[in-house]
């Protein structure tokens, strides 16, 4: 895989983790 | 405010100009002017990408937003990460391959001039359009928190701006975007610390965040396939990814961002700054908003957050009637702050039926003090005779102006202007590099002479600046901030993107098929928002899809064209 490509995986990794974070947000505060 | 706060606001604008002509370097040419020698590093690319995005509006039209209806509207940002991607490996490289000044110069190379125009027309009238209504929304709420007229307003965002930008091009647009960008994100992480330190001691932040999450301000997820629900998970990642793409990948005021940076891989990392940070940022803004509800419901907020109407209706006949509602409106808002330390109480005892019922008493008090609310603004619109009045855009100037420290006030009023500025300045210079290279250099005088060319670049920045300036001061009868900037752009955007993906994507399509599907893309999207109700972020789906698929149908019906080679990307950097 190329710099770039990893550059790509970790950038959607890293999107993932956010919306993740985020719905563990939501359903901590909203419960 | 204070003699400290305005001195603030003073250095700020003044430092600013000064800085901003200061780093101008290798400005005698147009490629220095318009795109800094292709030299910026990405770090200095990415925040000018976010600065530019990140407005005014942002700051006092998305914490309003907050602030009444929650966080919802962050959905809207969840498709962006990939929606860089997508311009990293498709936008980018044709971009820099092709060497060309703006997206629509691109356009020519592939199709032909009359394609290139009317984009770059499409262009120049909505983003002028929209960079009106970026100094206006600003404007009108900070010239009642200032207490200036909302033309001078207009004037002290924009005079500024255009001075740095005229004389610096755009590498002072890009160091200026830089320094603004800190100034913005400590402006916002000073704000949301002071909320939570303004919350009562006996209420923790958790309990206060599960006190908002019981009225619905938390949801950053719906799920809802309703087509005309604005805000949900579906618009958000597939519909706003369209938006993206289109504002990201074809639209000047982006484009000539990372056409700046030194290389390709540069030019792309710079884009993954904001695939990184726009969502955390984003949720940022809207969590201000929301700790501004949390922060009213223990602190007692005034009826109405903007003070104009509030002394209009003091002062007219209809006097006694408001001070009764605002008598009724006090009560309420005790009540509620009694049911909000209940809820509290009831949080932090775990009991799951005695929170259920705090909440439930806690929702009732809200819709109480909602309902005398409404009172109030019918009553201000019957008096002003403003039917679209909404003052949710003066919430949190109105926190920062009355619940700050001195200096912090001045501080948060300079991040204020620093976010208007910055998009003001990316969209000036953009106008003015697609006015000179699409119509100047394209039509009337292509003879190399820079000397010449700079001055008319000069010359239509002030121009797109007065312009800008004038529908400011006409766009400030307008209504929500938001949609003002988003109704201009969204008629437009998805067809442009068809265009640039049907260039990119389909190598047979010809001239005639890409103006075709263009014209077709517009009027679906016209018919559209004129006849359904479908939501606004939808319409970029569907008019990049119609014009991709009208131009191909039309391509192939007209006699397609060879697979072109000009713009070709050598294999591996794609």
């Amino acid at each position: 895989m190329t710099a770039m490509g990893r550059t790509y995986l970790k950038v959607t990794v890293v999107w993932l983790v956010t919306l993740a974070a985020l719905y563990l947000f939501q359903a901590v505060f909203t419960s | 405010m204070s003699a400290l706060d305005w001195t603030i606001i003073a250095v700020y604008l003044s430092w600013i100009v000064w800085d901003g002509i200061r780093l101008s370097k290798n400005t005698s040419e147009i490629e220095g002017y318009f795109l800094a020698s292709r030299s910026l590093p990405w770090w200095a690319v990415g925040l000018s990408v976010m600065a530019t995005q990140l407005s005014a509006i942002t700051m006092i039209g998305t914490t309003g937003q907050g602030y009444a209806v929650g966080m919802g509207l962050l959905q809207q940002y969840y498709a962006l990460p990939i929606a860089m991607i997508i311009i990293a490996v498709t936008f980018v490289p044709f971009f820099h391959h092709a060497r060309i000044f703006t997206a629509y110069e691109f356009l020519e190379r592939r199709f032909d001039a009359k394609t290139r125009s009317f984009t770059a027309l499409l262009f120049l009238f909505s983003r002028g359009m929209a960079t009106g209504a970026v100094i206006s929304a600003p404007a009108v709420v900070l010239s009642v928190m200032l207490g200036l007229d909302v033309t001078t307003t207009c004037l002290l965002l924009a005079l500024p701006t255009a001075a740095y930008t005229m004389l610096g091009g755009v590498q002072a647009v890009a160091w200026t975007d830089v320094k603004q960008m800190y100034l913005i994100v400590f402006g916002l992480v000073a704000a949301c610390l002071a909320l939570m330190m303004g919350l009562p001691d006996n209420v923790s932040v958790g309990e206060a965040l599960h006190i908002a999450g019981t009225t619905g301000r938390l949801q950053v997820f719906e799920f809802s396939t309703d087509p005309s629900a604005r805000y949900t998970f579906w618009t958000g990642t597939i519909g706003a990814l369209f938006l993206f793409l289109s504002y990201f990948g074809t639209d000047q005021s982006q484009v000539q961002r990372y056409l700046t940076a030194k290389s390709i891989d540069e030019a792309r990392t710079s884009l993954f700054m904001s695939a990184y940070w726009k969502i955390p940022l984003q949720a940022l803004v809207m969590i201000i908003g929301v700790f501004m509800f949390l922060f009213y419901i223990f602190t007692p907020p005034p009826m109405l957050f903007n003070r104009a109407h509030d002394q209009r209706v003091r002062e007219s006949a209809r006097a006694g009637e408001y001070v009764a509602i605002e008598q009724r409106f006090d009560e309420a808002v005790a009540a509620r702050k009694a049911a909000a330390e209940q809820l509290a109480v009831a949080q932090r005892s775990g009991d799951v039926a005695a929170k259920t019922a705090q909440a439930a008493a806690f929702n009732a008090e809200e819709q109480r003090v909602l309902s005398v609310r409404a009172e109030a603004v019918a009553l201000v619109k019957a008096v002003s005779g403003d039917s679209s009045y909404n003052d949710i855009n003066y919430v949190f100037p109105t926190f920062v102006v009355t619940h700050l420290p001195i200096g912090l006030i001045g501080l948060l009023m300079a991040a204020i202007f620093a976010a208007a500025m910055s998009t003001v300045a990316g969209e000036l210079s953009a106008l003015s590099t697609s006015t000179v290279i699409d119509f100047y250099r394209r039509w009337v005088r292509d003879d190399g002479d820079q000397k010449h060319l700079l001055w008319v670049s000069k010359l239509a920045t002030l121009f797109w600046a007065v312009f800008a300036s004038i529908v400011a001061i006409w766009a400030s009868e307008l209504g929500s901030l938001i949609e003002v900037v988003n109704r201009f752009g969204s008629f437009f955007y998805g067809s442009i993107l068809g265009v640039f993906l049907l260039a990119i994507g389909w190598r047979r399509a010809n001239s005639t098929g890409a103006f075709v599907g263009l014209l077709t893309g517009m009027g679906v999207v016209g018919w559209v928002t004129l006849n359904t109700t479908i939501a606004f972020l939808w319409h970029n789906l569907i008019g990049a899809v119609v014009v991709f698929v009208t131009g191909m149908i039309v391509s192939e019906l007209t006699g397609p064209r060879r697979p072109q080679s000009a713009v070709r990307v050598p294999a591996g950097e794609a």
